[in-house]
């Protein structure tokens, strides 16, 4: 990814790449989930439980990448069920099954994500609203746009789309190459670009941000924007995924979103987003999910196991804190001396 | 070393300091310093920033452990001064920045501060107001804190000191933000105190006021005592030599030579904190600008980098600089490099590239390869010692995180280098670096501008030094007249007014002149007040019913409004609960589960086929339950140092997973007996909704009227002043957790006869639509400030608008509409209104 160190023996040096430790907590968690699923529940390792777990692990992802991106503006969007809802009711209701009119469907769908975005965003960047109330309102709204389009009443999806997001290339789903097409443009547009890096800075310290000329403002506001779209894209995956979408599909993605962006060791204070991590998170707690039906035990124990998760997950991040503060409090005096 | 005499009381000193050395992380504050109070004296502590003096006095007050020497109070040896203690003892502080919580009141501010006895013997309004009109401040007993001035909230923390009746009394520069008029009040005030046996202690940097009220005066350098004198017996002369002098290890790059073209020129620029500053810089020169901390030096910078609204002009190279151009050309360097000198979760590079990133686009991606060598280039010509480009700032000494501040700086080019203390926590050999890279900015033609309370070093560094005082410049020192002698002078003898006393008094004289002022005040009070959102759901509650009721004259059947109410038992309960988290400036995301949680637990013990025994088994199984949940909130939050939106969700999980642990279906009917209590009802009115509006009541009591309340709204609104007036914080924010679960389990009572069965699935909803009722009583989601009547009154706006809906033959649609319209509504006006508190202000 990097190109070699240009610079030698310079007081400064560049380091080599160096790993976050959210990264490296939740990849080993998944390779011995996986580990464990094999030797113990070889049932939940087996193709046609994969082809089923990694369609909503990729949709999973892709709502966790938007919400990443709010988190990292220390806020949270609380209008992921809206979102994603009303994306799957416009791309199945408005073309009841007929091909032709997809393409405006989901051109339709994009242009709520983007009203949807700038609302909350200027909401909460412009008139500096706590960013749950603002999304709380907005979700509602748009639950009133689902209602009002579909009536409450599901529709099938048209074969194109079904064909699209729930087909299969390769033996993998489409919708993990959806995922991980998604996942390449975030982090690159994060990590690569000028825009991207002024966003993870903005998210770090905004008062920093202020001072260095950055427009702290419009970050905010973008990052709501490209989170709506993200839940957009998700519901409309959703919609070709699932043969018999309903109008509250998106309820279900509100929790496992936090959780994966959490898992993922991106602060819920904002700050510096982790991408890769966030989409290793989703491809975890779907996992864990097949893992633990393939035992036969209940529902329950897997929503136990997703709170121990996230607790050890959020305990590893406080930790990291603490240490940090120590560092800190070490320091401090010596500025009053 | 002190031991106890026969001579009685009266001539033991109040305080004795001996020996006091006080180290932070090894480096000396203090050394050797010994300190004696006599009984009724004012004794003034001078000294330049930094001399030691309010560490010493955070020692006098217990706020500091010393690392060697003796405490005692009137005679008696005290081996652990703690501030608690310090308190008993009757040692009271006023600090430099006000210990006020903003969303509280007047009178609630010194209520929650001082302890019950004050109010002792007369009532509330009569003690408080006697209180206040001692110092001279004039102002509502029922004002919110927030809409105060600075110097009211100054004389308000003063008159909370008077009002202990200390024996000693520490006043930590309690003039600086003062009017005249106040001064000379609060001077009085001091002198009929030190009558009745007070002893102050009085930090300053004016030697006119030591003149005014002190009989003896400590001079502190560099944390040594430099001398205790009787102030009648020494010269302002005298006094000078001894405060300055320090030895100073840095070296500083030679001055600028000859004659450069200006390139810099400031007119008439004035600003908050400061005003009518014109100054002059050539090339090659660094500008001073000196004078003691919070003298209107930083608002000053902060306007320059276009962070603050300013009037006069700005002319850099010939250029004139407006709002925009100051904050892309001028490069900031602020004092708080926490706060936001820099991102301190990003690492060395990230930081210094983050003004110059356009510059090392490639098309649309960065060029890594650009930026780490320009980047590294800086990085390396400013000395910049890290273990790597790519290691956190965070891990760097303090030098070499200003060299990072600096680094980003000069990479984004700038037109103008401004600096607030740039050596503040720097070691001595990064100092020496920092002052000679400005040299080489400056030489390169970019003007350089540094604000220093270290004098020493202005003279060392600058060219033009201008000294402030209270936002006026009061001198302007040129080449060798610069010395440390003349800018402390110039600084300490000052006697001008602050910027901010003179638009007090403007604006005061403004509001006298007003006819009408006190009603229109009253008016202004209640609609900045808590229960102006409460009148408006009221009459919104009204309207919508009487709209409702034109439509459809069954609205207002007995069924409907039993119907009703019961549904707003349930959410009312839950959300009473909610205000709670949200008041200490939490949130419980956890609370629906919770309540959902404890139906199942209860559908086990509460059948009809269970002995009253069972019953009452489940309902303590139930509560016990409740109460575990919210220790467990509280905990993870204030000890494992979660956010309360990770730590409630986690807590949600967890609940929701073991009610379908309980039950994978819905099982277990509740008792048809049980349901009939709780559904009780007289005429058309559920009992349980009359208990809910007595609690709530209650609760808006002692929200109001009692310590409980005080103590929960004071860490809401400013966790730091709570604990420096005394609030257990932790204590009080795990304990409104637990309240917030007691009030769910309230809540999922009332649930229990609702849904009649023991459904793992129900109650979740309750979060989403308790954190709406919250927010339409008011309650601010930023804490401190909220009302229980409003939470109740929002879940019944909730409740009637969706009962509404279904009467107006209106869809399922209209009722998310009709939500989300309320909630953002709601939000955006309180916020509005708030904000425009704010503008009024400034």
């Amino acid at each position: 990814m990097q190109d070699a160190t240009m610079r030698d023996s310079k007081a400064v040096t560049r380091s080599r790449m160096s790993v976050p430790k959210g990264f490296v907590t939740v990849t080993v968690s998944t390779i011995a989930l996986f580990l464990l699923s094999t030797a113990i529940a070889p049932s939940s390792v087996s193709q046609g439980a994969l082809l089923g777990m990694l369609p909503f692990a990729a949709v999973l992802a892709i709502v966790g990448l938007g919400q990443m991106l709010v988190v990292q503006q220390g806020g949270i969007d609380l209008s992921i069920p809206g979102a994603v809802s009303l994306a799957i009711v416009v791309v199945s209701r408005v073309p009841n099954g007929d091909d032709s009119v997809l393409v405006p469907a989901i051109f339709l769908a994009v242009l709520f994500a983007i009203a949807a975005g700038l609302v909350n965003g200027l909401l909460v960047g412009r008139l500096g609203l706590n960013s749950i109330i603002a999304t709380l309102g907005t979700n509602a709204l748009l639950f009133g746009a689902v209602l009002g389009i579909s009536g409450g009443s599901p529709r099938r999806t048209t074969d194109l789309l079904a064909s699209i997001a729930g087909g299969v290339s390769a033996g993998i789903p489409n919708s993990v190459f959806f995922a991980i097409g998604t996942l390449v443009v975030v982090a690159l547009l994060l990590k690569r670009t000028a825009s991207g890096r002024r966003f993870e800075a903005t998210g770090a310290n905004p008062n920093t941000a202020l001072v260095a000329g950055l427009r702290v403002k419009l970050q905010q506001t973008a990052a709501y924007v490209w989170a709506q779209l993200l839940f957009c894209l998700a519901g409309i995956l959703l919609a070709g995924i699932t043969a018999q979408p309903t109008a509250f599909q998106g309820n279900s993605y509100l929790l496992p979103a936090v959780a994966v962006v959490v898992l993922g060791g991106t602060s819920l204070l904002g700050g510096r987003g982790f991408p890769i991590s966030t989409v290793v998170a989703a491809l975890f707690l779907s996992q864990l999910d097949q893992f633990v039906l393939a035992l036969g035990v209940p529902y329950a124990v897997r929503t136990l196991l997703q709170a121990a998760a996230l607790a050890a997950g959020v305990a590893v991040y406080t930790i990291d804190w603490a240490a940090v503060r120590q560092r800190f409090s070490r320091r401090q005096p010596a500025q009053v001396a | 070393m002190i031991t106890q005499t026969d001579s009685g009381p009266t001539t033991l000193p109040t305080l004795l300091l001996s020996g006091i050395t006080k180290l932070y992380s090894g480096v000396a504050a203090l050394t050797d310093v010994s300190l004696e109070v006599a009984r009724g004296e004012v004794h003034a502590l001078l000294g330049e920033n930094g001399a030691g003096k309010s560490t010493l006095m955070n020692v006098a007050s217990g706020i500091a452990q010393p690392d060697m020497g003796l405490i005692a109070i009137e005679g008696s040896q005290v081996s652990t001064l703690t501030p608690t203690l310090a308190a008993q003892f009757g040692i009271a502080v006023v600090h430099q920045h006000p210990a006020v919580m903003p969303d509280m009141t007047v009178e609630e501010n010194l209520l929650v501060a001082l302890p019950p006895s004050v109010f002792e013997g007369g009532n509330i309004y009569g003690v408080a107001t006697a209180l206040l009109a001692d110092v001279g401040l004039t102002v509502h007993l029922k004002d919110r804190v927030e809409s105060l001035s600075v110097a009211q909230k100054h004389l308000l923390e003063i008159a909370k000191a008077f009002a202990l009746k200390p024996k000693l009394l520490v006043l930590d520069e309690p003039t600086a933000p003062l009017g005249q008029a106040s001064v000379d009040l609060l001077f009085a005030r001091v002198r009929s105190a030190v009558l009745e046996g007070t002893s102050v202690v009085y930090i300053t940097h004016r030697l006119a006021e030591v003149r005014e009220l002190a009989d003896r005066v400590t001079v502190l350098r560099d944390g040594r005592v430099r001398g205790t004198e009787i102030v009648s017996e020494i010269t302002d002369g005298e006094l000078l030599a001894m405060i300055v002098g320090r030895q100073l290890e840095s070296t500083f790059p030679p001055k600028h030579e000859g004659d450069g073209a200006q390139n810099l020129s400031i007119e008439g620029f004035s600003g908050p904190g400061f005003t009518d500053i014109t100054l002059q810089g050539r090339r090659g020169e660094i500008i001073g600008i000196a004078g003691v901390v919070g003298n209107g030096q930083s608002e000053l910078l902060r306007a320059l980098a276009g962070l603050e609204q300013f009037t006069g002009t700005v002319t850099v190279n010939g250029m004139r600089l407006t709002t925009k151009s100051m904050v892309r050309d001028v490069a900031y360097m602020p004092a708080d490099r926490h706060r936001e000198g820099l991102m301190m979760s990003l690492t060395v590079r990230e930081n210094a590239a983050v003004s110059a990133l356009s510059r090392f686009s490639r098309g649309l991606f960065l060029s890594r390869k650009q930026e780490n060598q320009t980047v590294g280039d800086t990085l390396d010509s400013l000395a910049v010692k890290a273990r790597s480009m790519d290691a956190d700032v965070s891990s760097l000494s303090g030098g070499n995180q200003q060299k990072v501040v600096m680094a980003r700086a000069l990479l984004s080019e700038p037109t103008l280098l401004i600096a607030d203390e740039p050596t503040q926590g720097v070691d001595v050999g990064a100092r020496a670096e920092i002052y000679r890279i400005l040299r080489e900015v400056s030489a390169s033609g970019i003007p350089v501008i540094v604000a220093s309370s270290d004098a020493k070093e202005l003279e060392g560094l600058c060219d033009t030094v201008i000294v402030m005082s209270r936002g006026h410049v009061v001198d302007t020192l040129v080449g060798g007249a610069i010395s440390e002698e003349r800018m402390i002078h110039a600084a300490v003898s000052s006697t001008t007014q602050s910027v901010t006393a003179i638009s007090d008094t403007r604006a005061a004289s403004q509001r006298a002149l007003d006819g009408d002022a006190d009603r229109r005040s009253a008016v202004r009070r209640f609609i900045q007040g808590d229960y102006a959102p409460s009148a408006l759901l009221v009459a919104v509650v009204l309207g919508l019913g009487a709209f409702v009721l034109t439509q459809n004259d069954r609205y207002l059947n007995d069924f409907n409004i039993f119907s009703m109410l019961m549904l707003v038992s349930a959410l009312g309960f839950i959300a009473l609960g909610q205000t709670i988290a949200l008041l200490i400036g939490g949130i419980d995301l956890s609370v629906g589960p919770l309540a959902g949680f404890l139906v199942v637990v209860g559908s086990f013990f509460i059948n009809d086929d269970k002995p009253f025994g069972v019953v009452v088994i489940g309902l303590v199984v139930m509560f016990v339950i409740a109460m575990l949940a919210g220790l467990i909130n509280g905990t993870l939050i204030r000890i494992g140092k979660f956010t309360a939106i990770a730590a409630t969700l986690t807590m949600y999980i967890a609940l929701q997973g073991l009610s379908f642990i309980l039950r994978d279906a819905p099982d277990g009917y509740i008792a048809r007996s049980a349901t009939d209590i709780i559904t009780f009802k007289v005429g058309p009115l559920p009992v349980a909704f009359i208990i809910l509006i007595l609690v709530t009541l209650a609760l808006e009591f002692f929200l109001r009227k009692r310590r409980w309340g005080w103590n929960l709204r004071a860490v809401g609104s400013n966790e730091e002043s709570a604990r420096r007036s005394g609030v257990r914080v932790n204590a009080t924010m795990i304990l409104a957790y637990v309240a917030t679960s007691g009030f769910t389990f309230l809540g999922a009572i009332m649930l229990m006869a609702q849904i009649g069965v023991g459904d793992p699935a129900q109650g979740v909803s309750y979060t989403l639509t308790s954190i709406t009722a919250v927010v339409l009583g008011g309650t601010s989601l930023l804490g401190g400030r909220g009302t229980f009547i409003g939470t109740v009154l929002g879940a019944v706006l909730l409740v009637q608008v969706l009962n509404a809906t279904t009467f107006l033959g209106l869809s399922q649609m209209w009722q998310y509409i009709f939500q989300g319209v309320l909630i953002l509504a709601a939000a955006v006006l309180y916020s509005l209104a708030r904000a425009r508190k704010k503008r009024t202000l400034a």
